[in-house]
């Protein structure tokens, strides 16, 4: 026998098979699911406001088209299904800070600032800085 | 002792022979203070000698026994039949390939927790007459109960990331390179950063929880995922050092 006739070959294995109830008939699941949908409506969202932008700096025109076009009643839809993943995503994101606020980051040296803080702030600082843009956006400021 | 008489569906993949998994049933004349183990074990004893299964300890130390339950993984050692209704289906652990019926291929498993090397690594170790490496309780309590892992694998059947991507790095892996980052002994800190910072690492966690959930030893390993974020974004922004901790 030759020396590579005495490799042994490998035992042919069946495919790995799903979690039972993946994707949608564990509630568990069905969350992975929905948070990972998150991003798909908050693309959506975001490429709204982004045309929002650049009607705004195109002039007074095409801001007040697109402010119409997003008064329509399918765009308001839209924006409510968009909010409502929204929403989802940032309740489901302090969730998640509610298990890495329970523990510690690790040993000394200790992170410069609480880790409420650092967990909170940046969450904190994106919706401050889209609450100013929405503001902008509706005529309250500026 | 009472007998009760239980139907088990288990899940039989013979590779020279099935082209696929395939349920076969069982009538198992079970004591009372049987667990799922004993039960698969008679099968094996009495009425099929082919069933292949793992198990080891048989008190829920050794982690080999893990299995689906009627869905759930679970060690079967700790799996009390009386505390199922009806016909009990097993199957092997889902997110592995199956090797032979209930065992399965444990390879990619082992290769992920390597990767995270899940042993203490000093830049210099100190001479043996210098004595041992002392450590507080506080600094004991940083880490304890991440090492409580028995590598059983049942929060890698648990999790809904894996099924979808495969390479992920794994609950079990995460928390065990969690722990030696947590520990004051340790400075591989820099080392971990690679894998766990990865396409793969922790940010491919999108925290279903069922890992902790299903962890025979009551590990968080979501826990311990979700910290070795925040750790690592703190690193990654130079707010954390990335050396040691010591």
């Amino acid at each position: 026998m030759s020396a590579h006739a005495a490799v042994p070959q490998k035992t042919r294995t069946a495919p790995a098979r799903a979690p039972a109830g993946f994707p949608f008939s564990f509630y568990r699941y069905r969350n992975y699911v929905a948070f990972a949908a998150t991003s798909v409506f908050m693309a959506i969202g975001c490429v709204g406001l982004l045309e929002g932008l650049h009607a705004l700096g195109k002039g007074p025109e095409a801001w007040n088209a697109w402010l119409a076009e997003m008064a329509r009643p399918g765009a308001l839809a839209l924006s409510l299904v968009v909010l409502a993943f929204t929403l989802y995503f940032v309740f489901r994101f302090g969730w998640v800070g509610r298990k890495i606020g329970a523990g510690r980051v690790g040993p000394v040296p200790r992170p410069p600032l609480p880790l409420p803080v650092l967990g909170v702030a940046p969450l904190g600082g994106f919706v401050t800085l889209w609450l100013i843009l929405l503001a902008i956006l509706g005529g309250v400021l500026l | 002792m009472q007998l009760r008489k239980v139907k088990f569906e288990v899940l039989r993949f013979r590779p020279e022979q099935d082209e696929k998994p395939v349920f076969e049933s069982y009538d198992v004349e079970c004591m009372e203070d049987w667990v799922v183990l004993d039960a698969l074990n008679a099968i094996k004893d009495d009425i099929d000698p082919t069933l292949s299964h793992r198990w080891s300890c048989r008190m829920g130390v050794c982690g080999s026994c893990g299995m689906l339950v009627n869905g759930r993984p679970v060690l079967t050692c700790a799996a009390f039949v009386r505390n199922y209704s009806g016909t009990i289906r097993v199957e092997p652990l889902s997110n592995f390939p199956i090797v032979r019926d209930l065992v399965v291929e444990l390879d990619g498993f082992v290769e992920k927790i390597k990767s995270v090397k899940p042993w203490i690594i000093r830049k210099l170790e100190k001479d043996v007459a210098e004595g041992e490496y002392r450590q507080s309780p506080e600094q004991l309590e940083e880490f304890k109960q991440f090492s409580m892992c028995i590598n059983c694998a049942l929060c890698y059947a648990a999790c809904p990331v894996l099924a979808n991507e495969p390479e992920f790095v794994g609950p079990a892996a995460i928390a065990l390179g969690h722990r030696y980052n947590l520990d004051s002994r340790d400075e591989g800190n820099a080392e971990r950063f690679a894998v766990l910072d990865s396409h793969d690492g922790v940010y491919a966690c999108s925290y279903a929880n069922e890992c902790s959930q299903v962890c025979p030893k009551h590990v968080d390993p979501a826990m311990a995922i979700q910290q070795a974020k925040l750790t690592d974004f703190l690193q990654w922004s130079h707010l954390l050092p990335k050396r040691s901790f010591t």
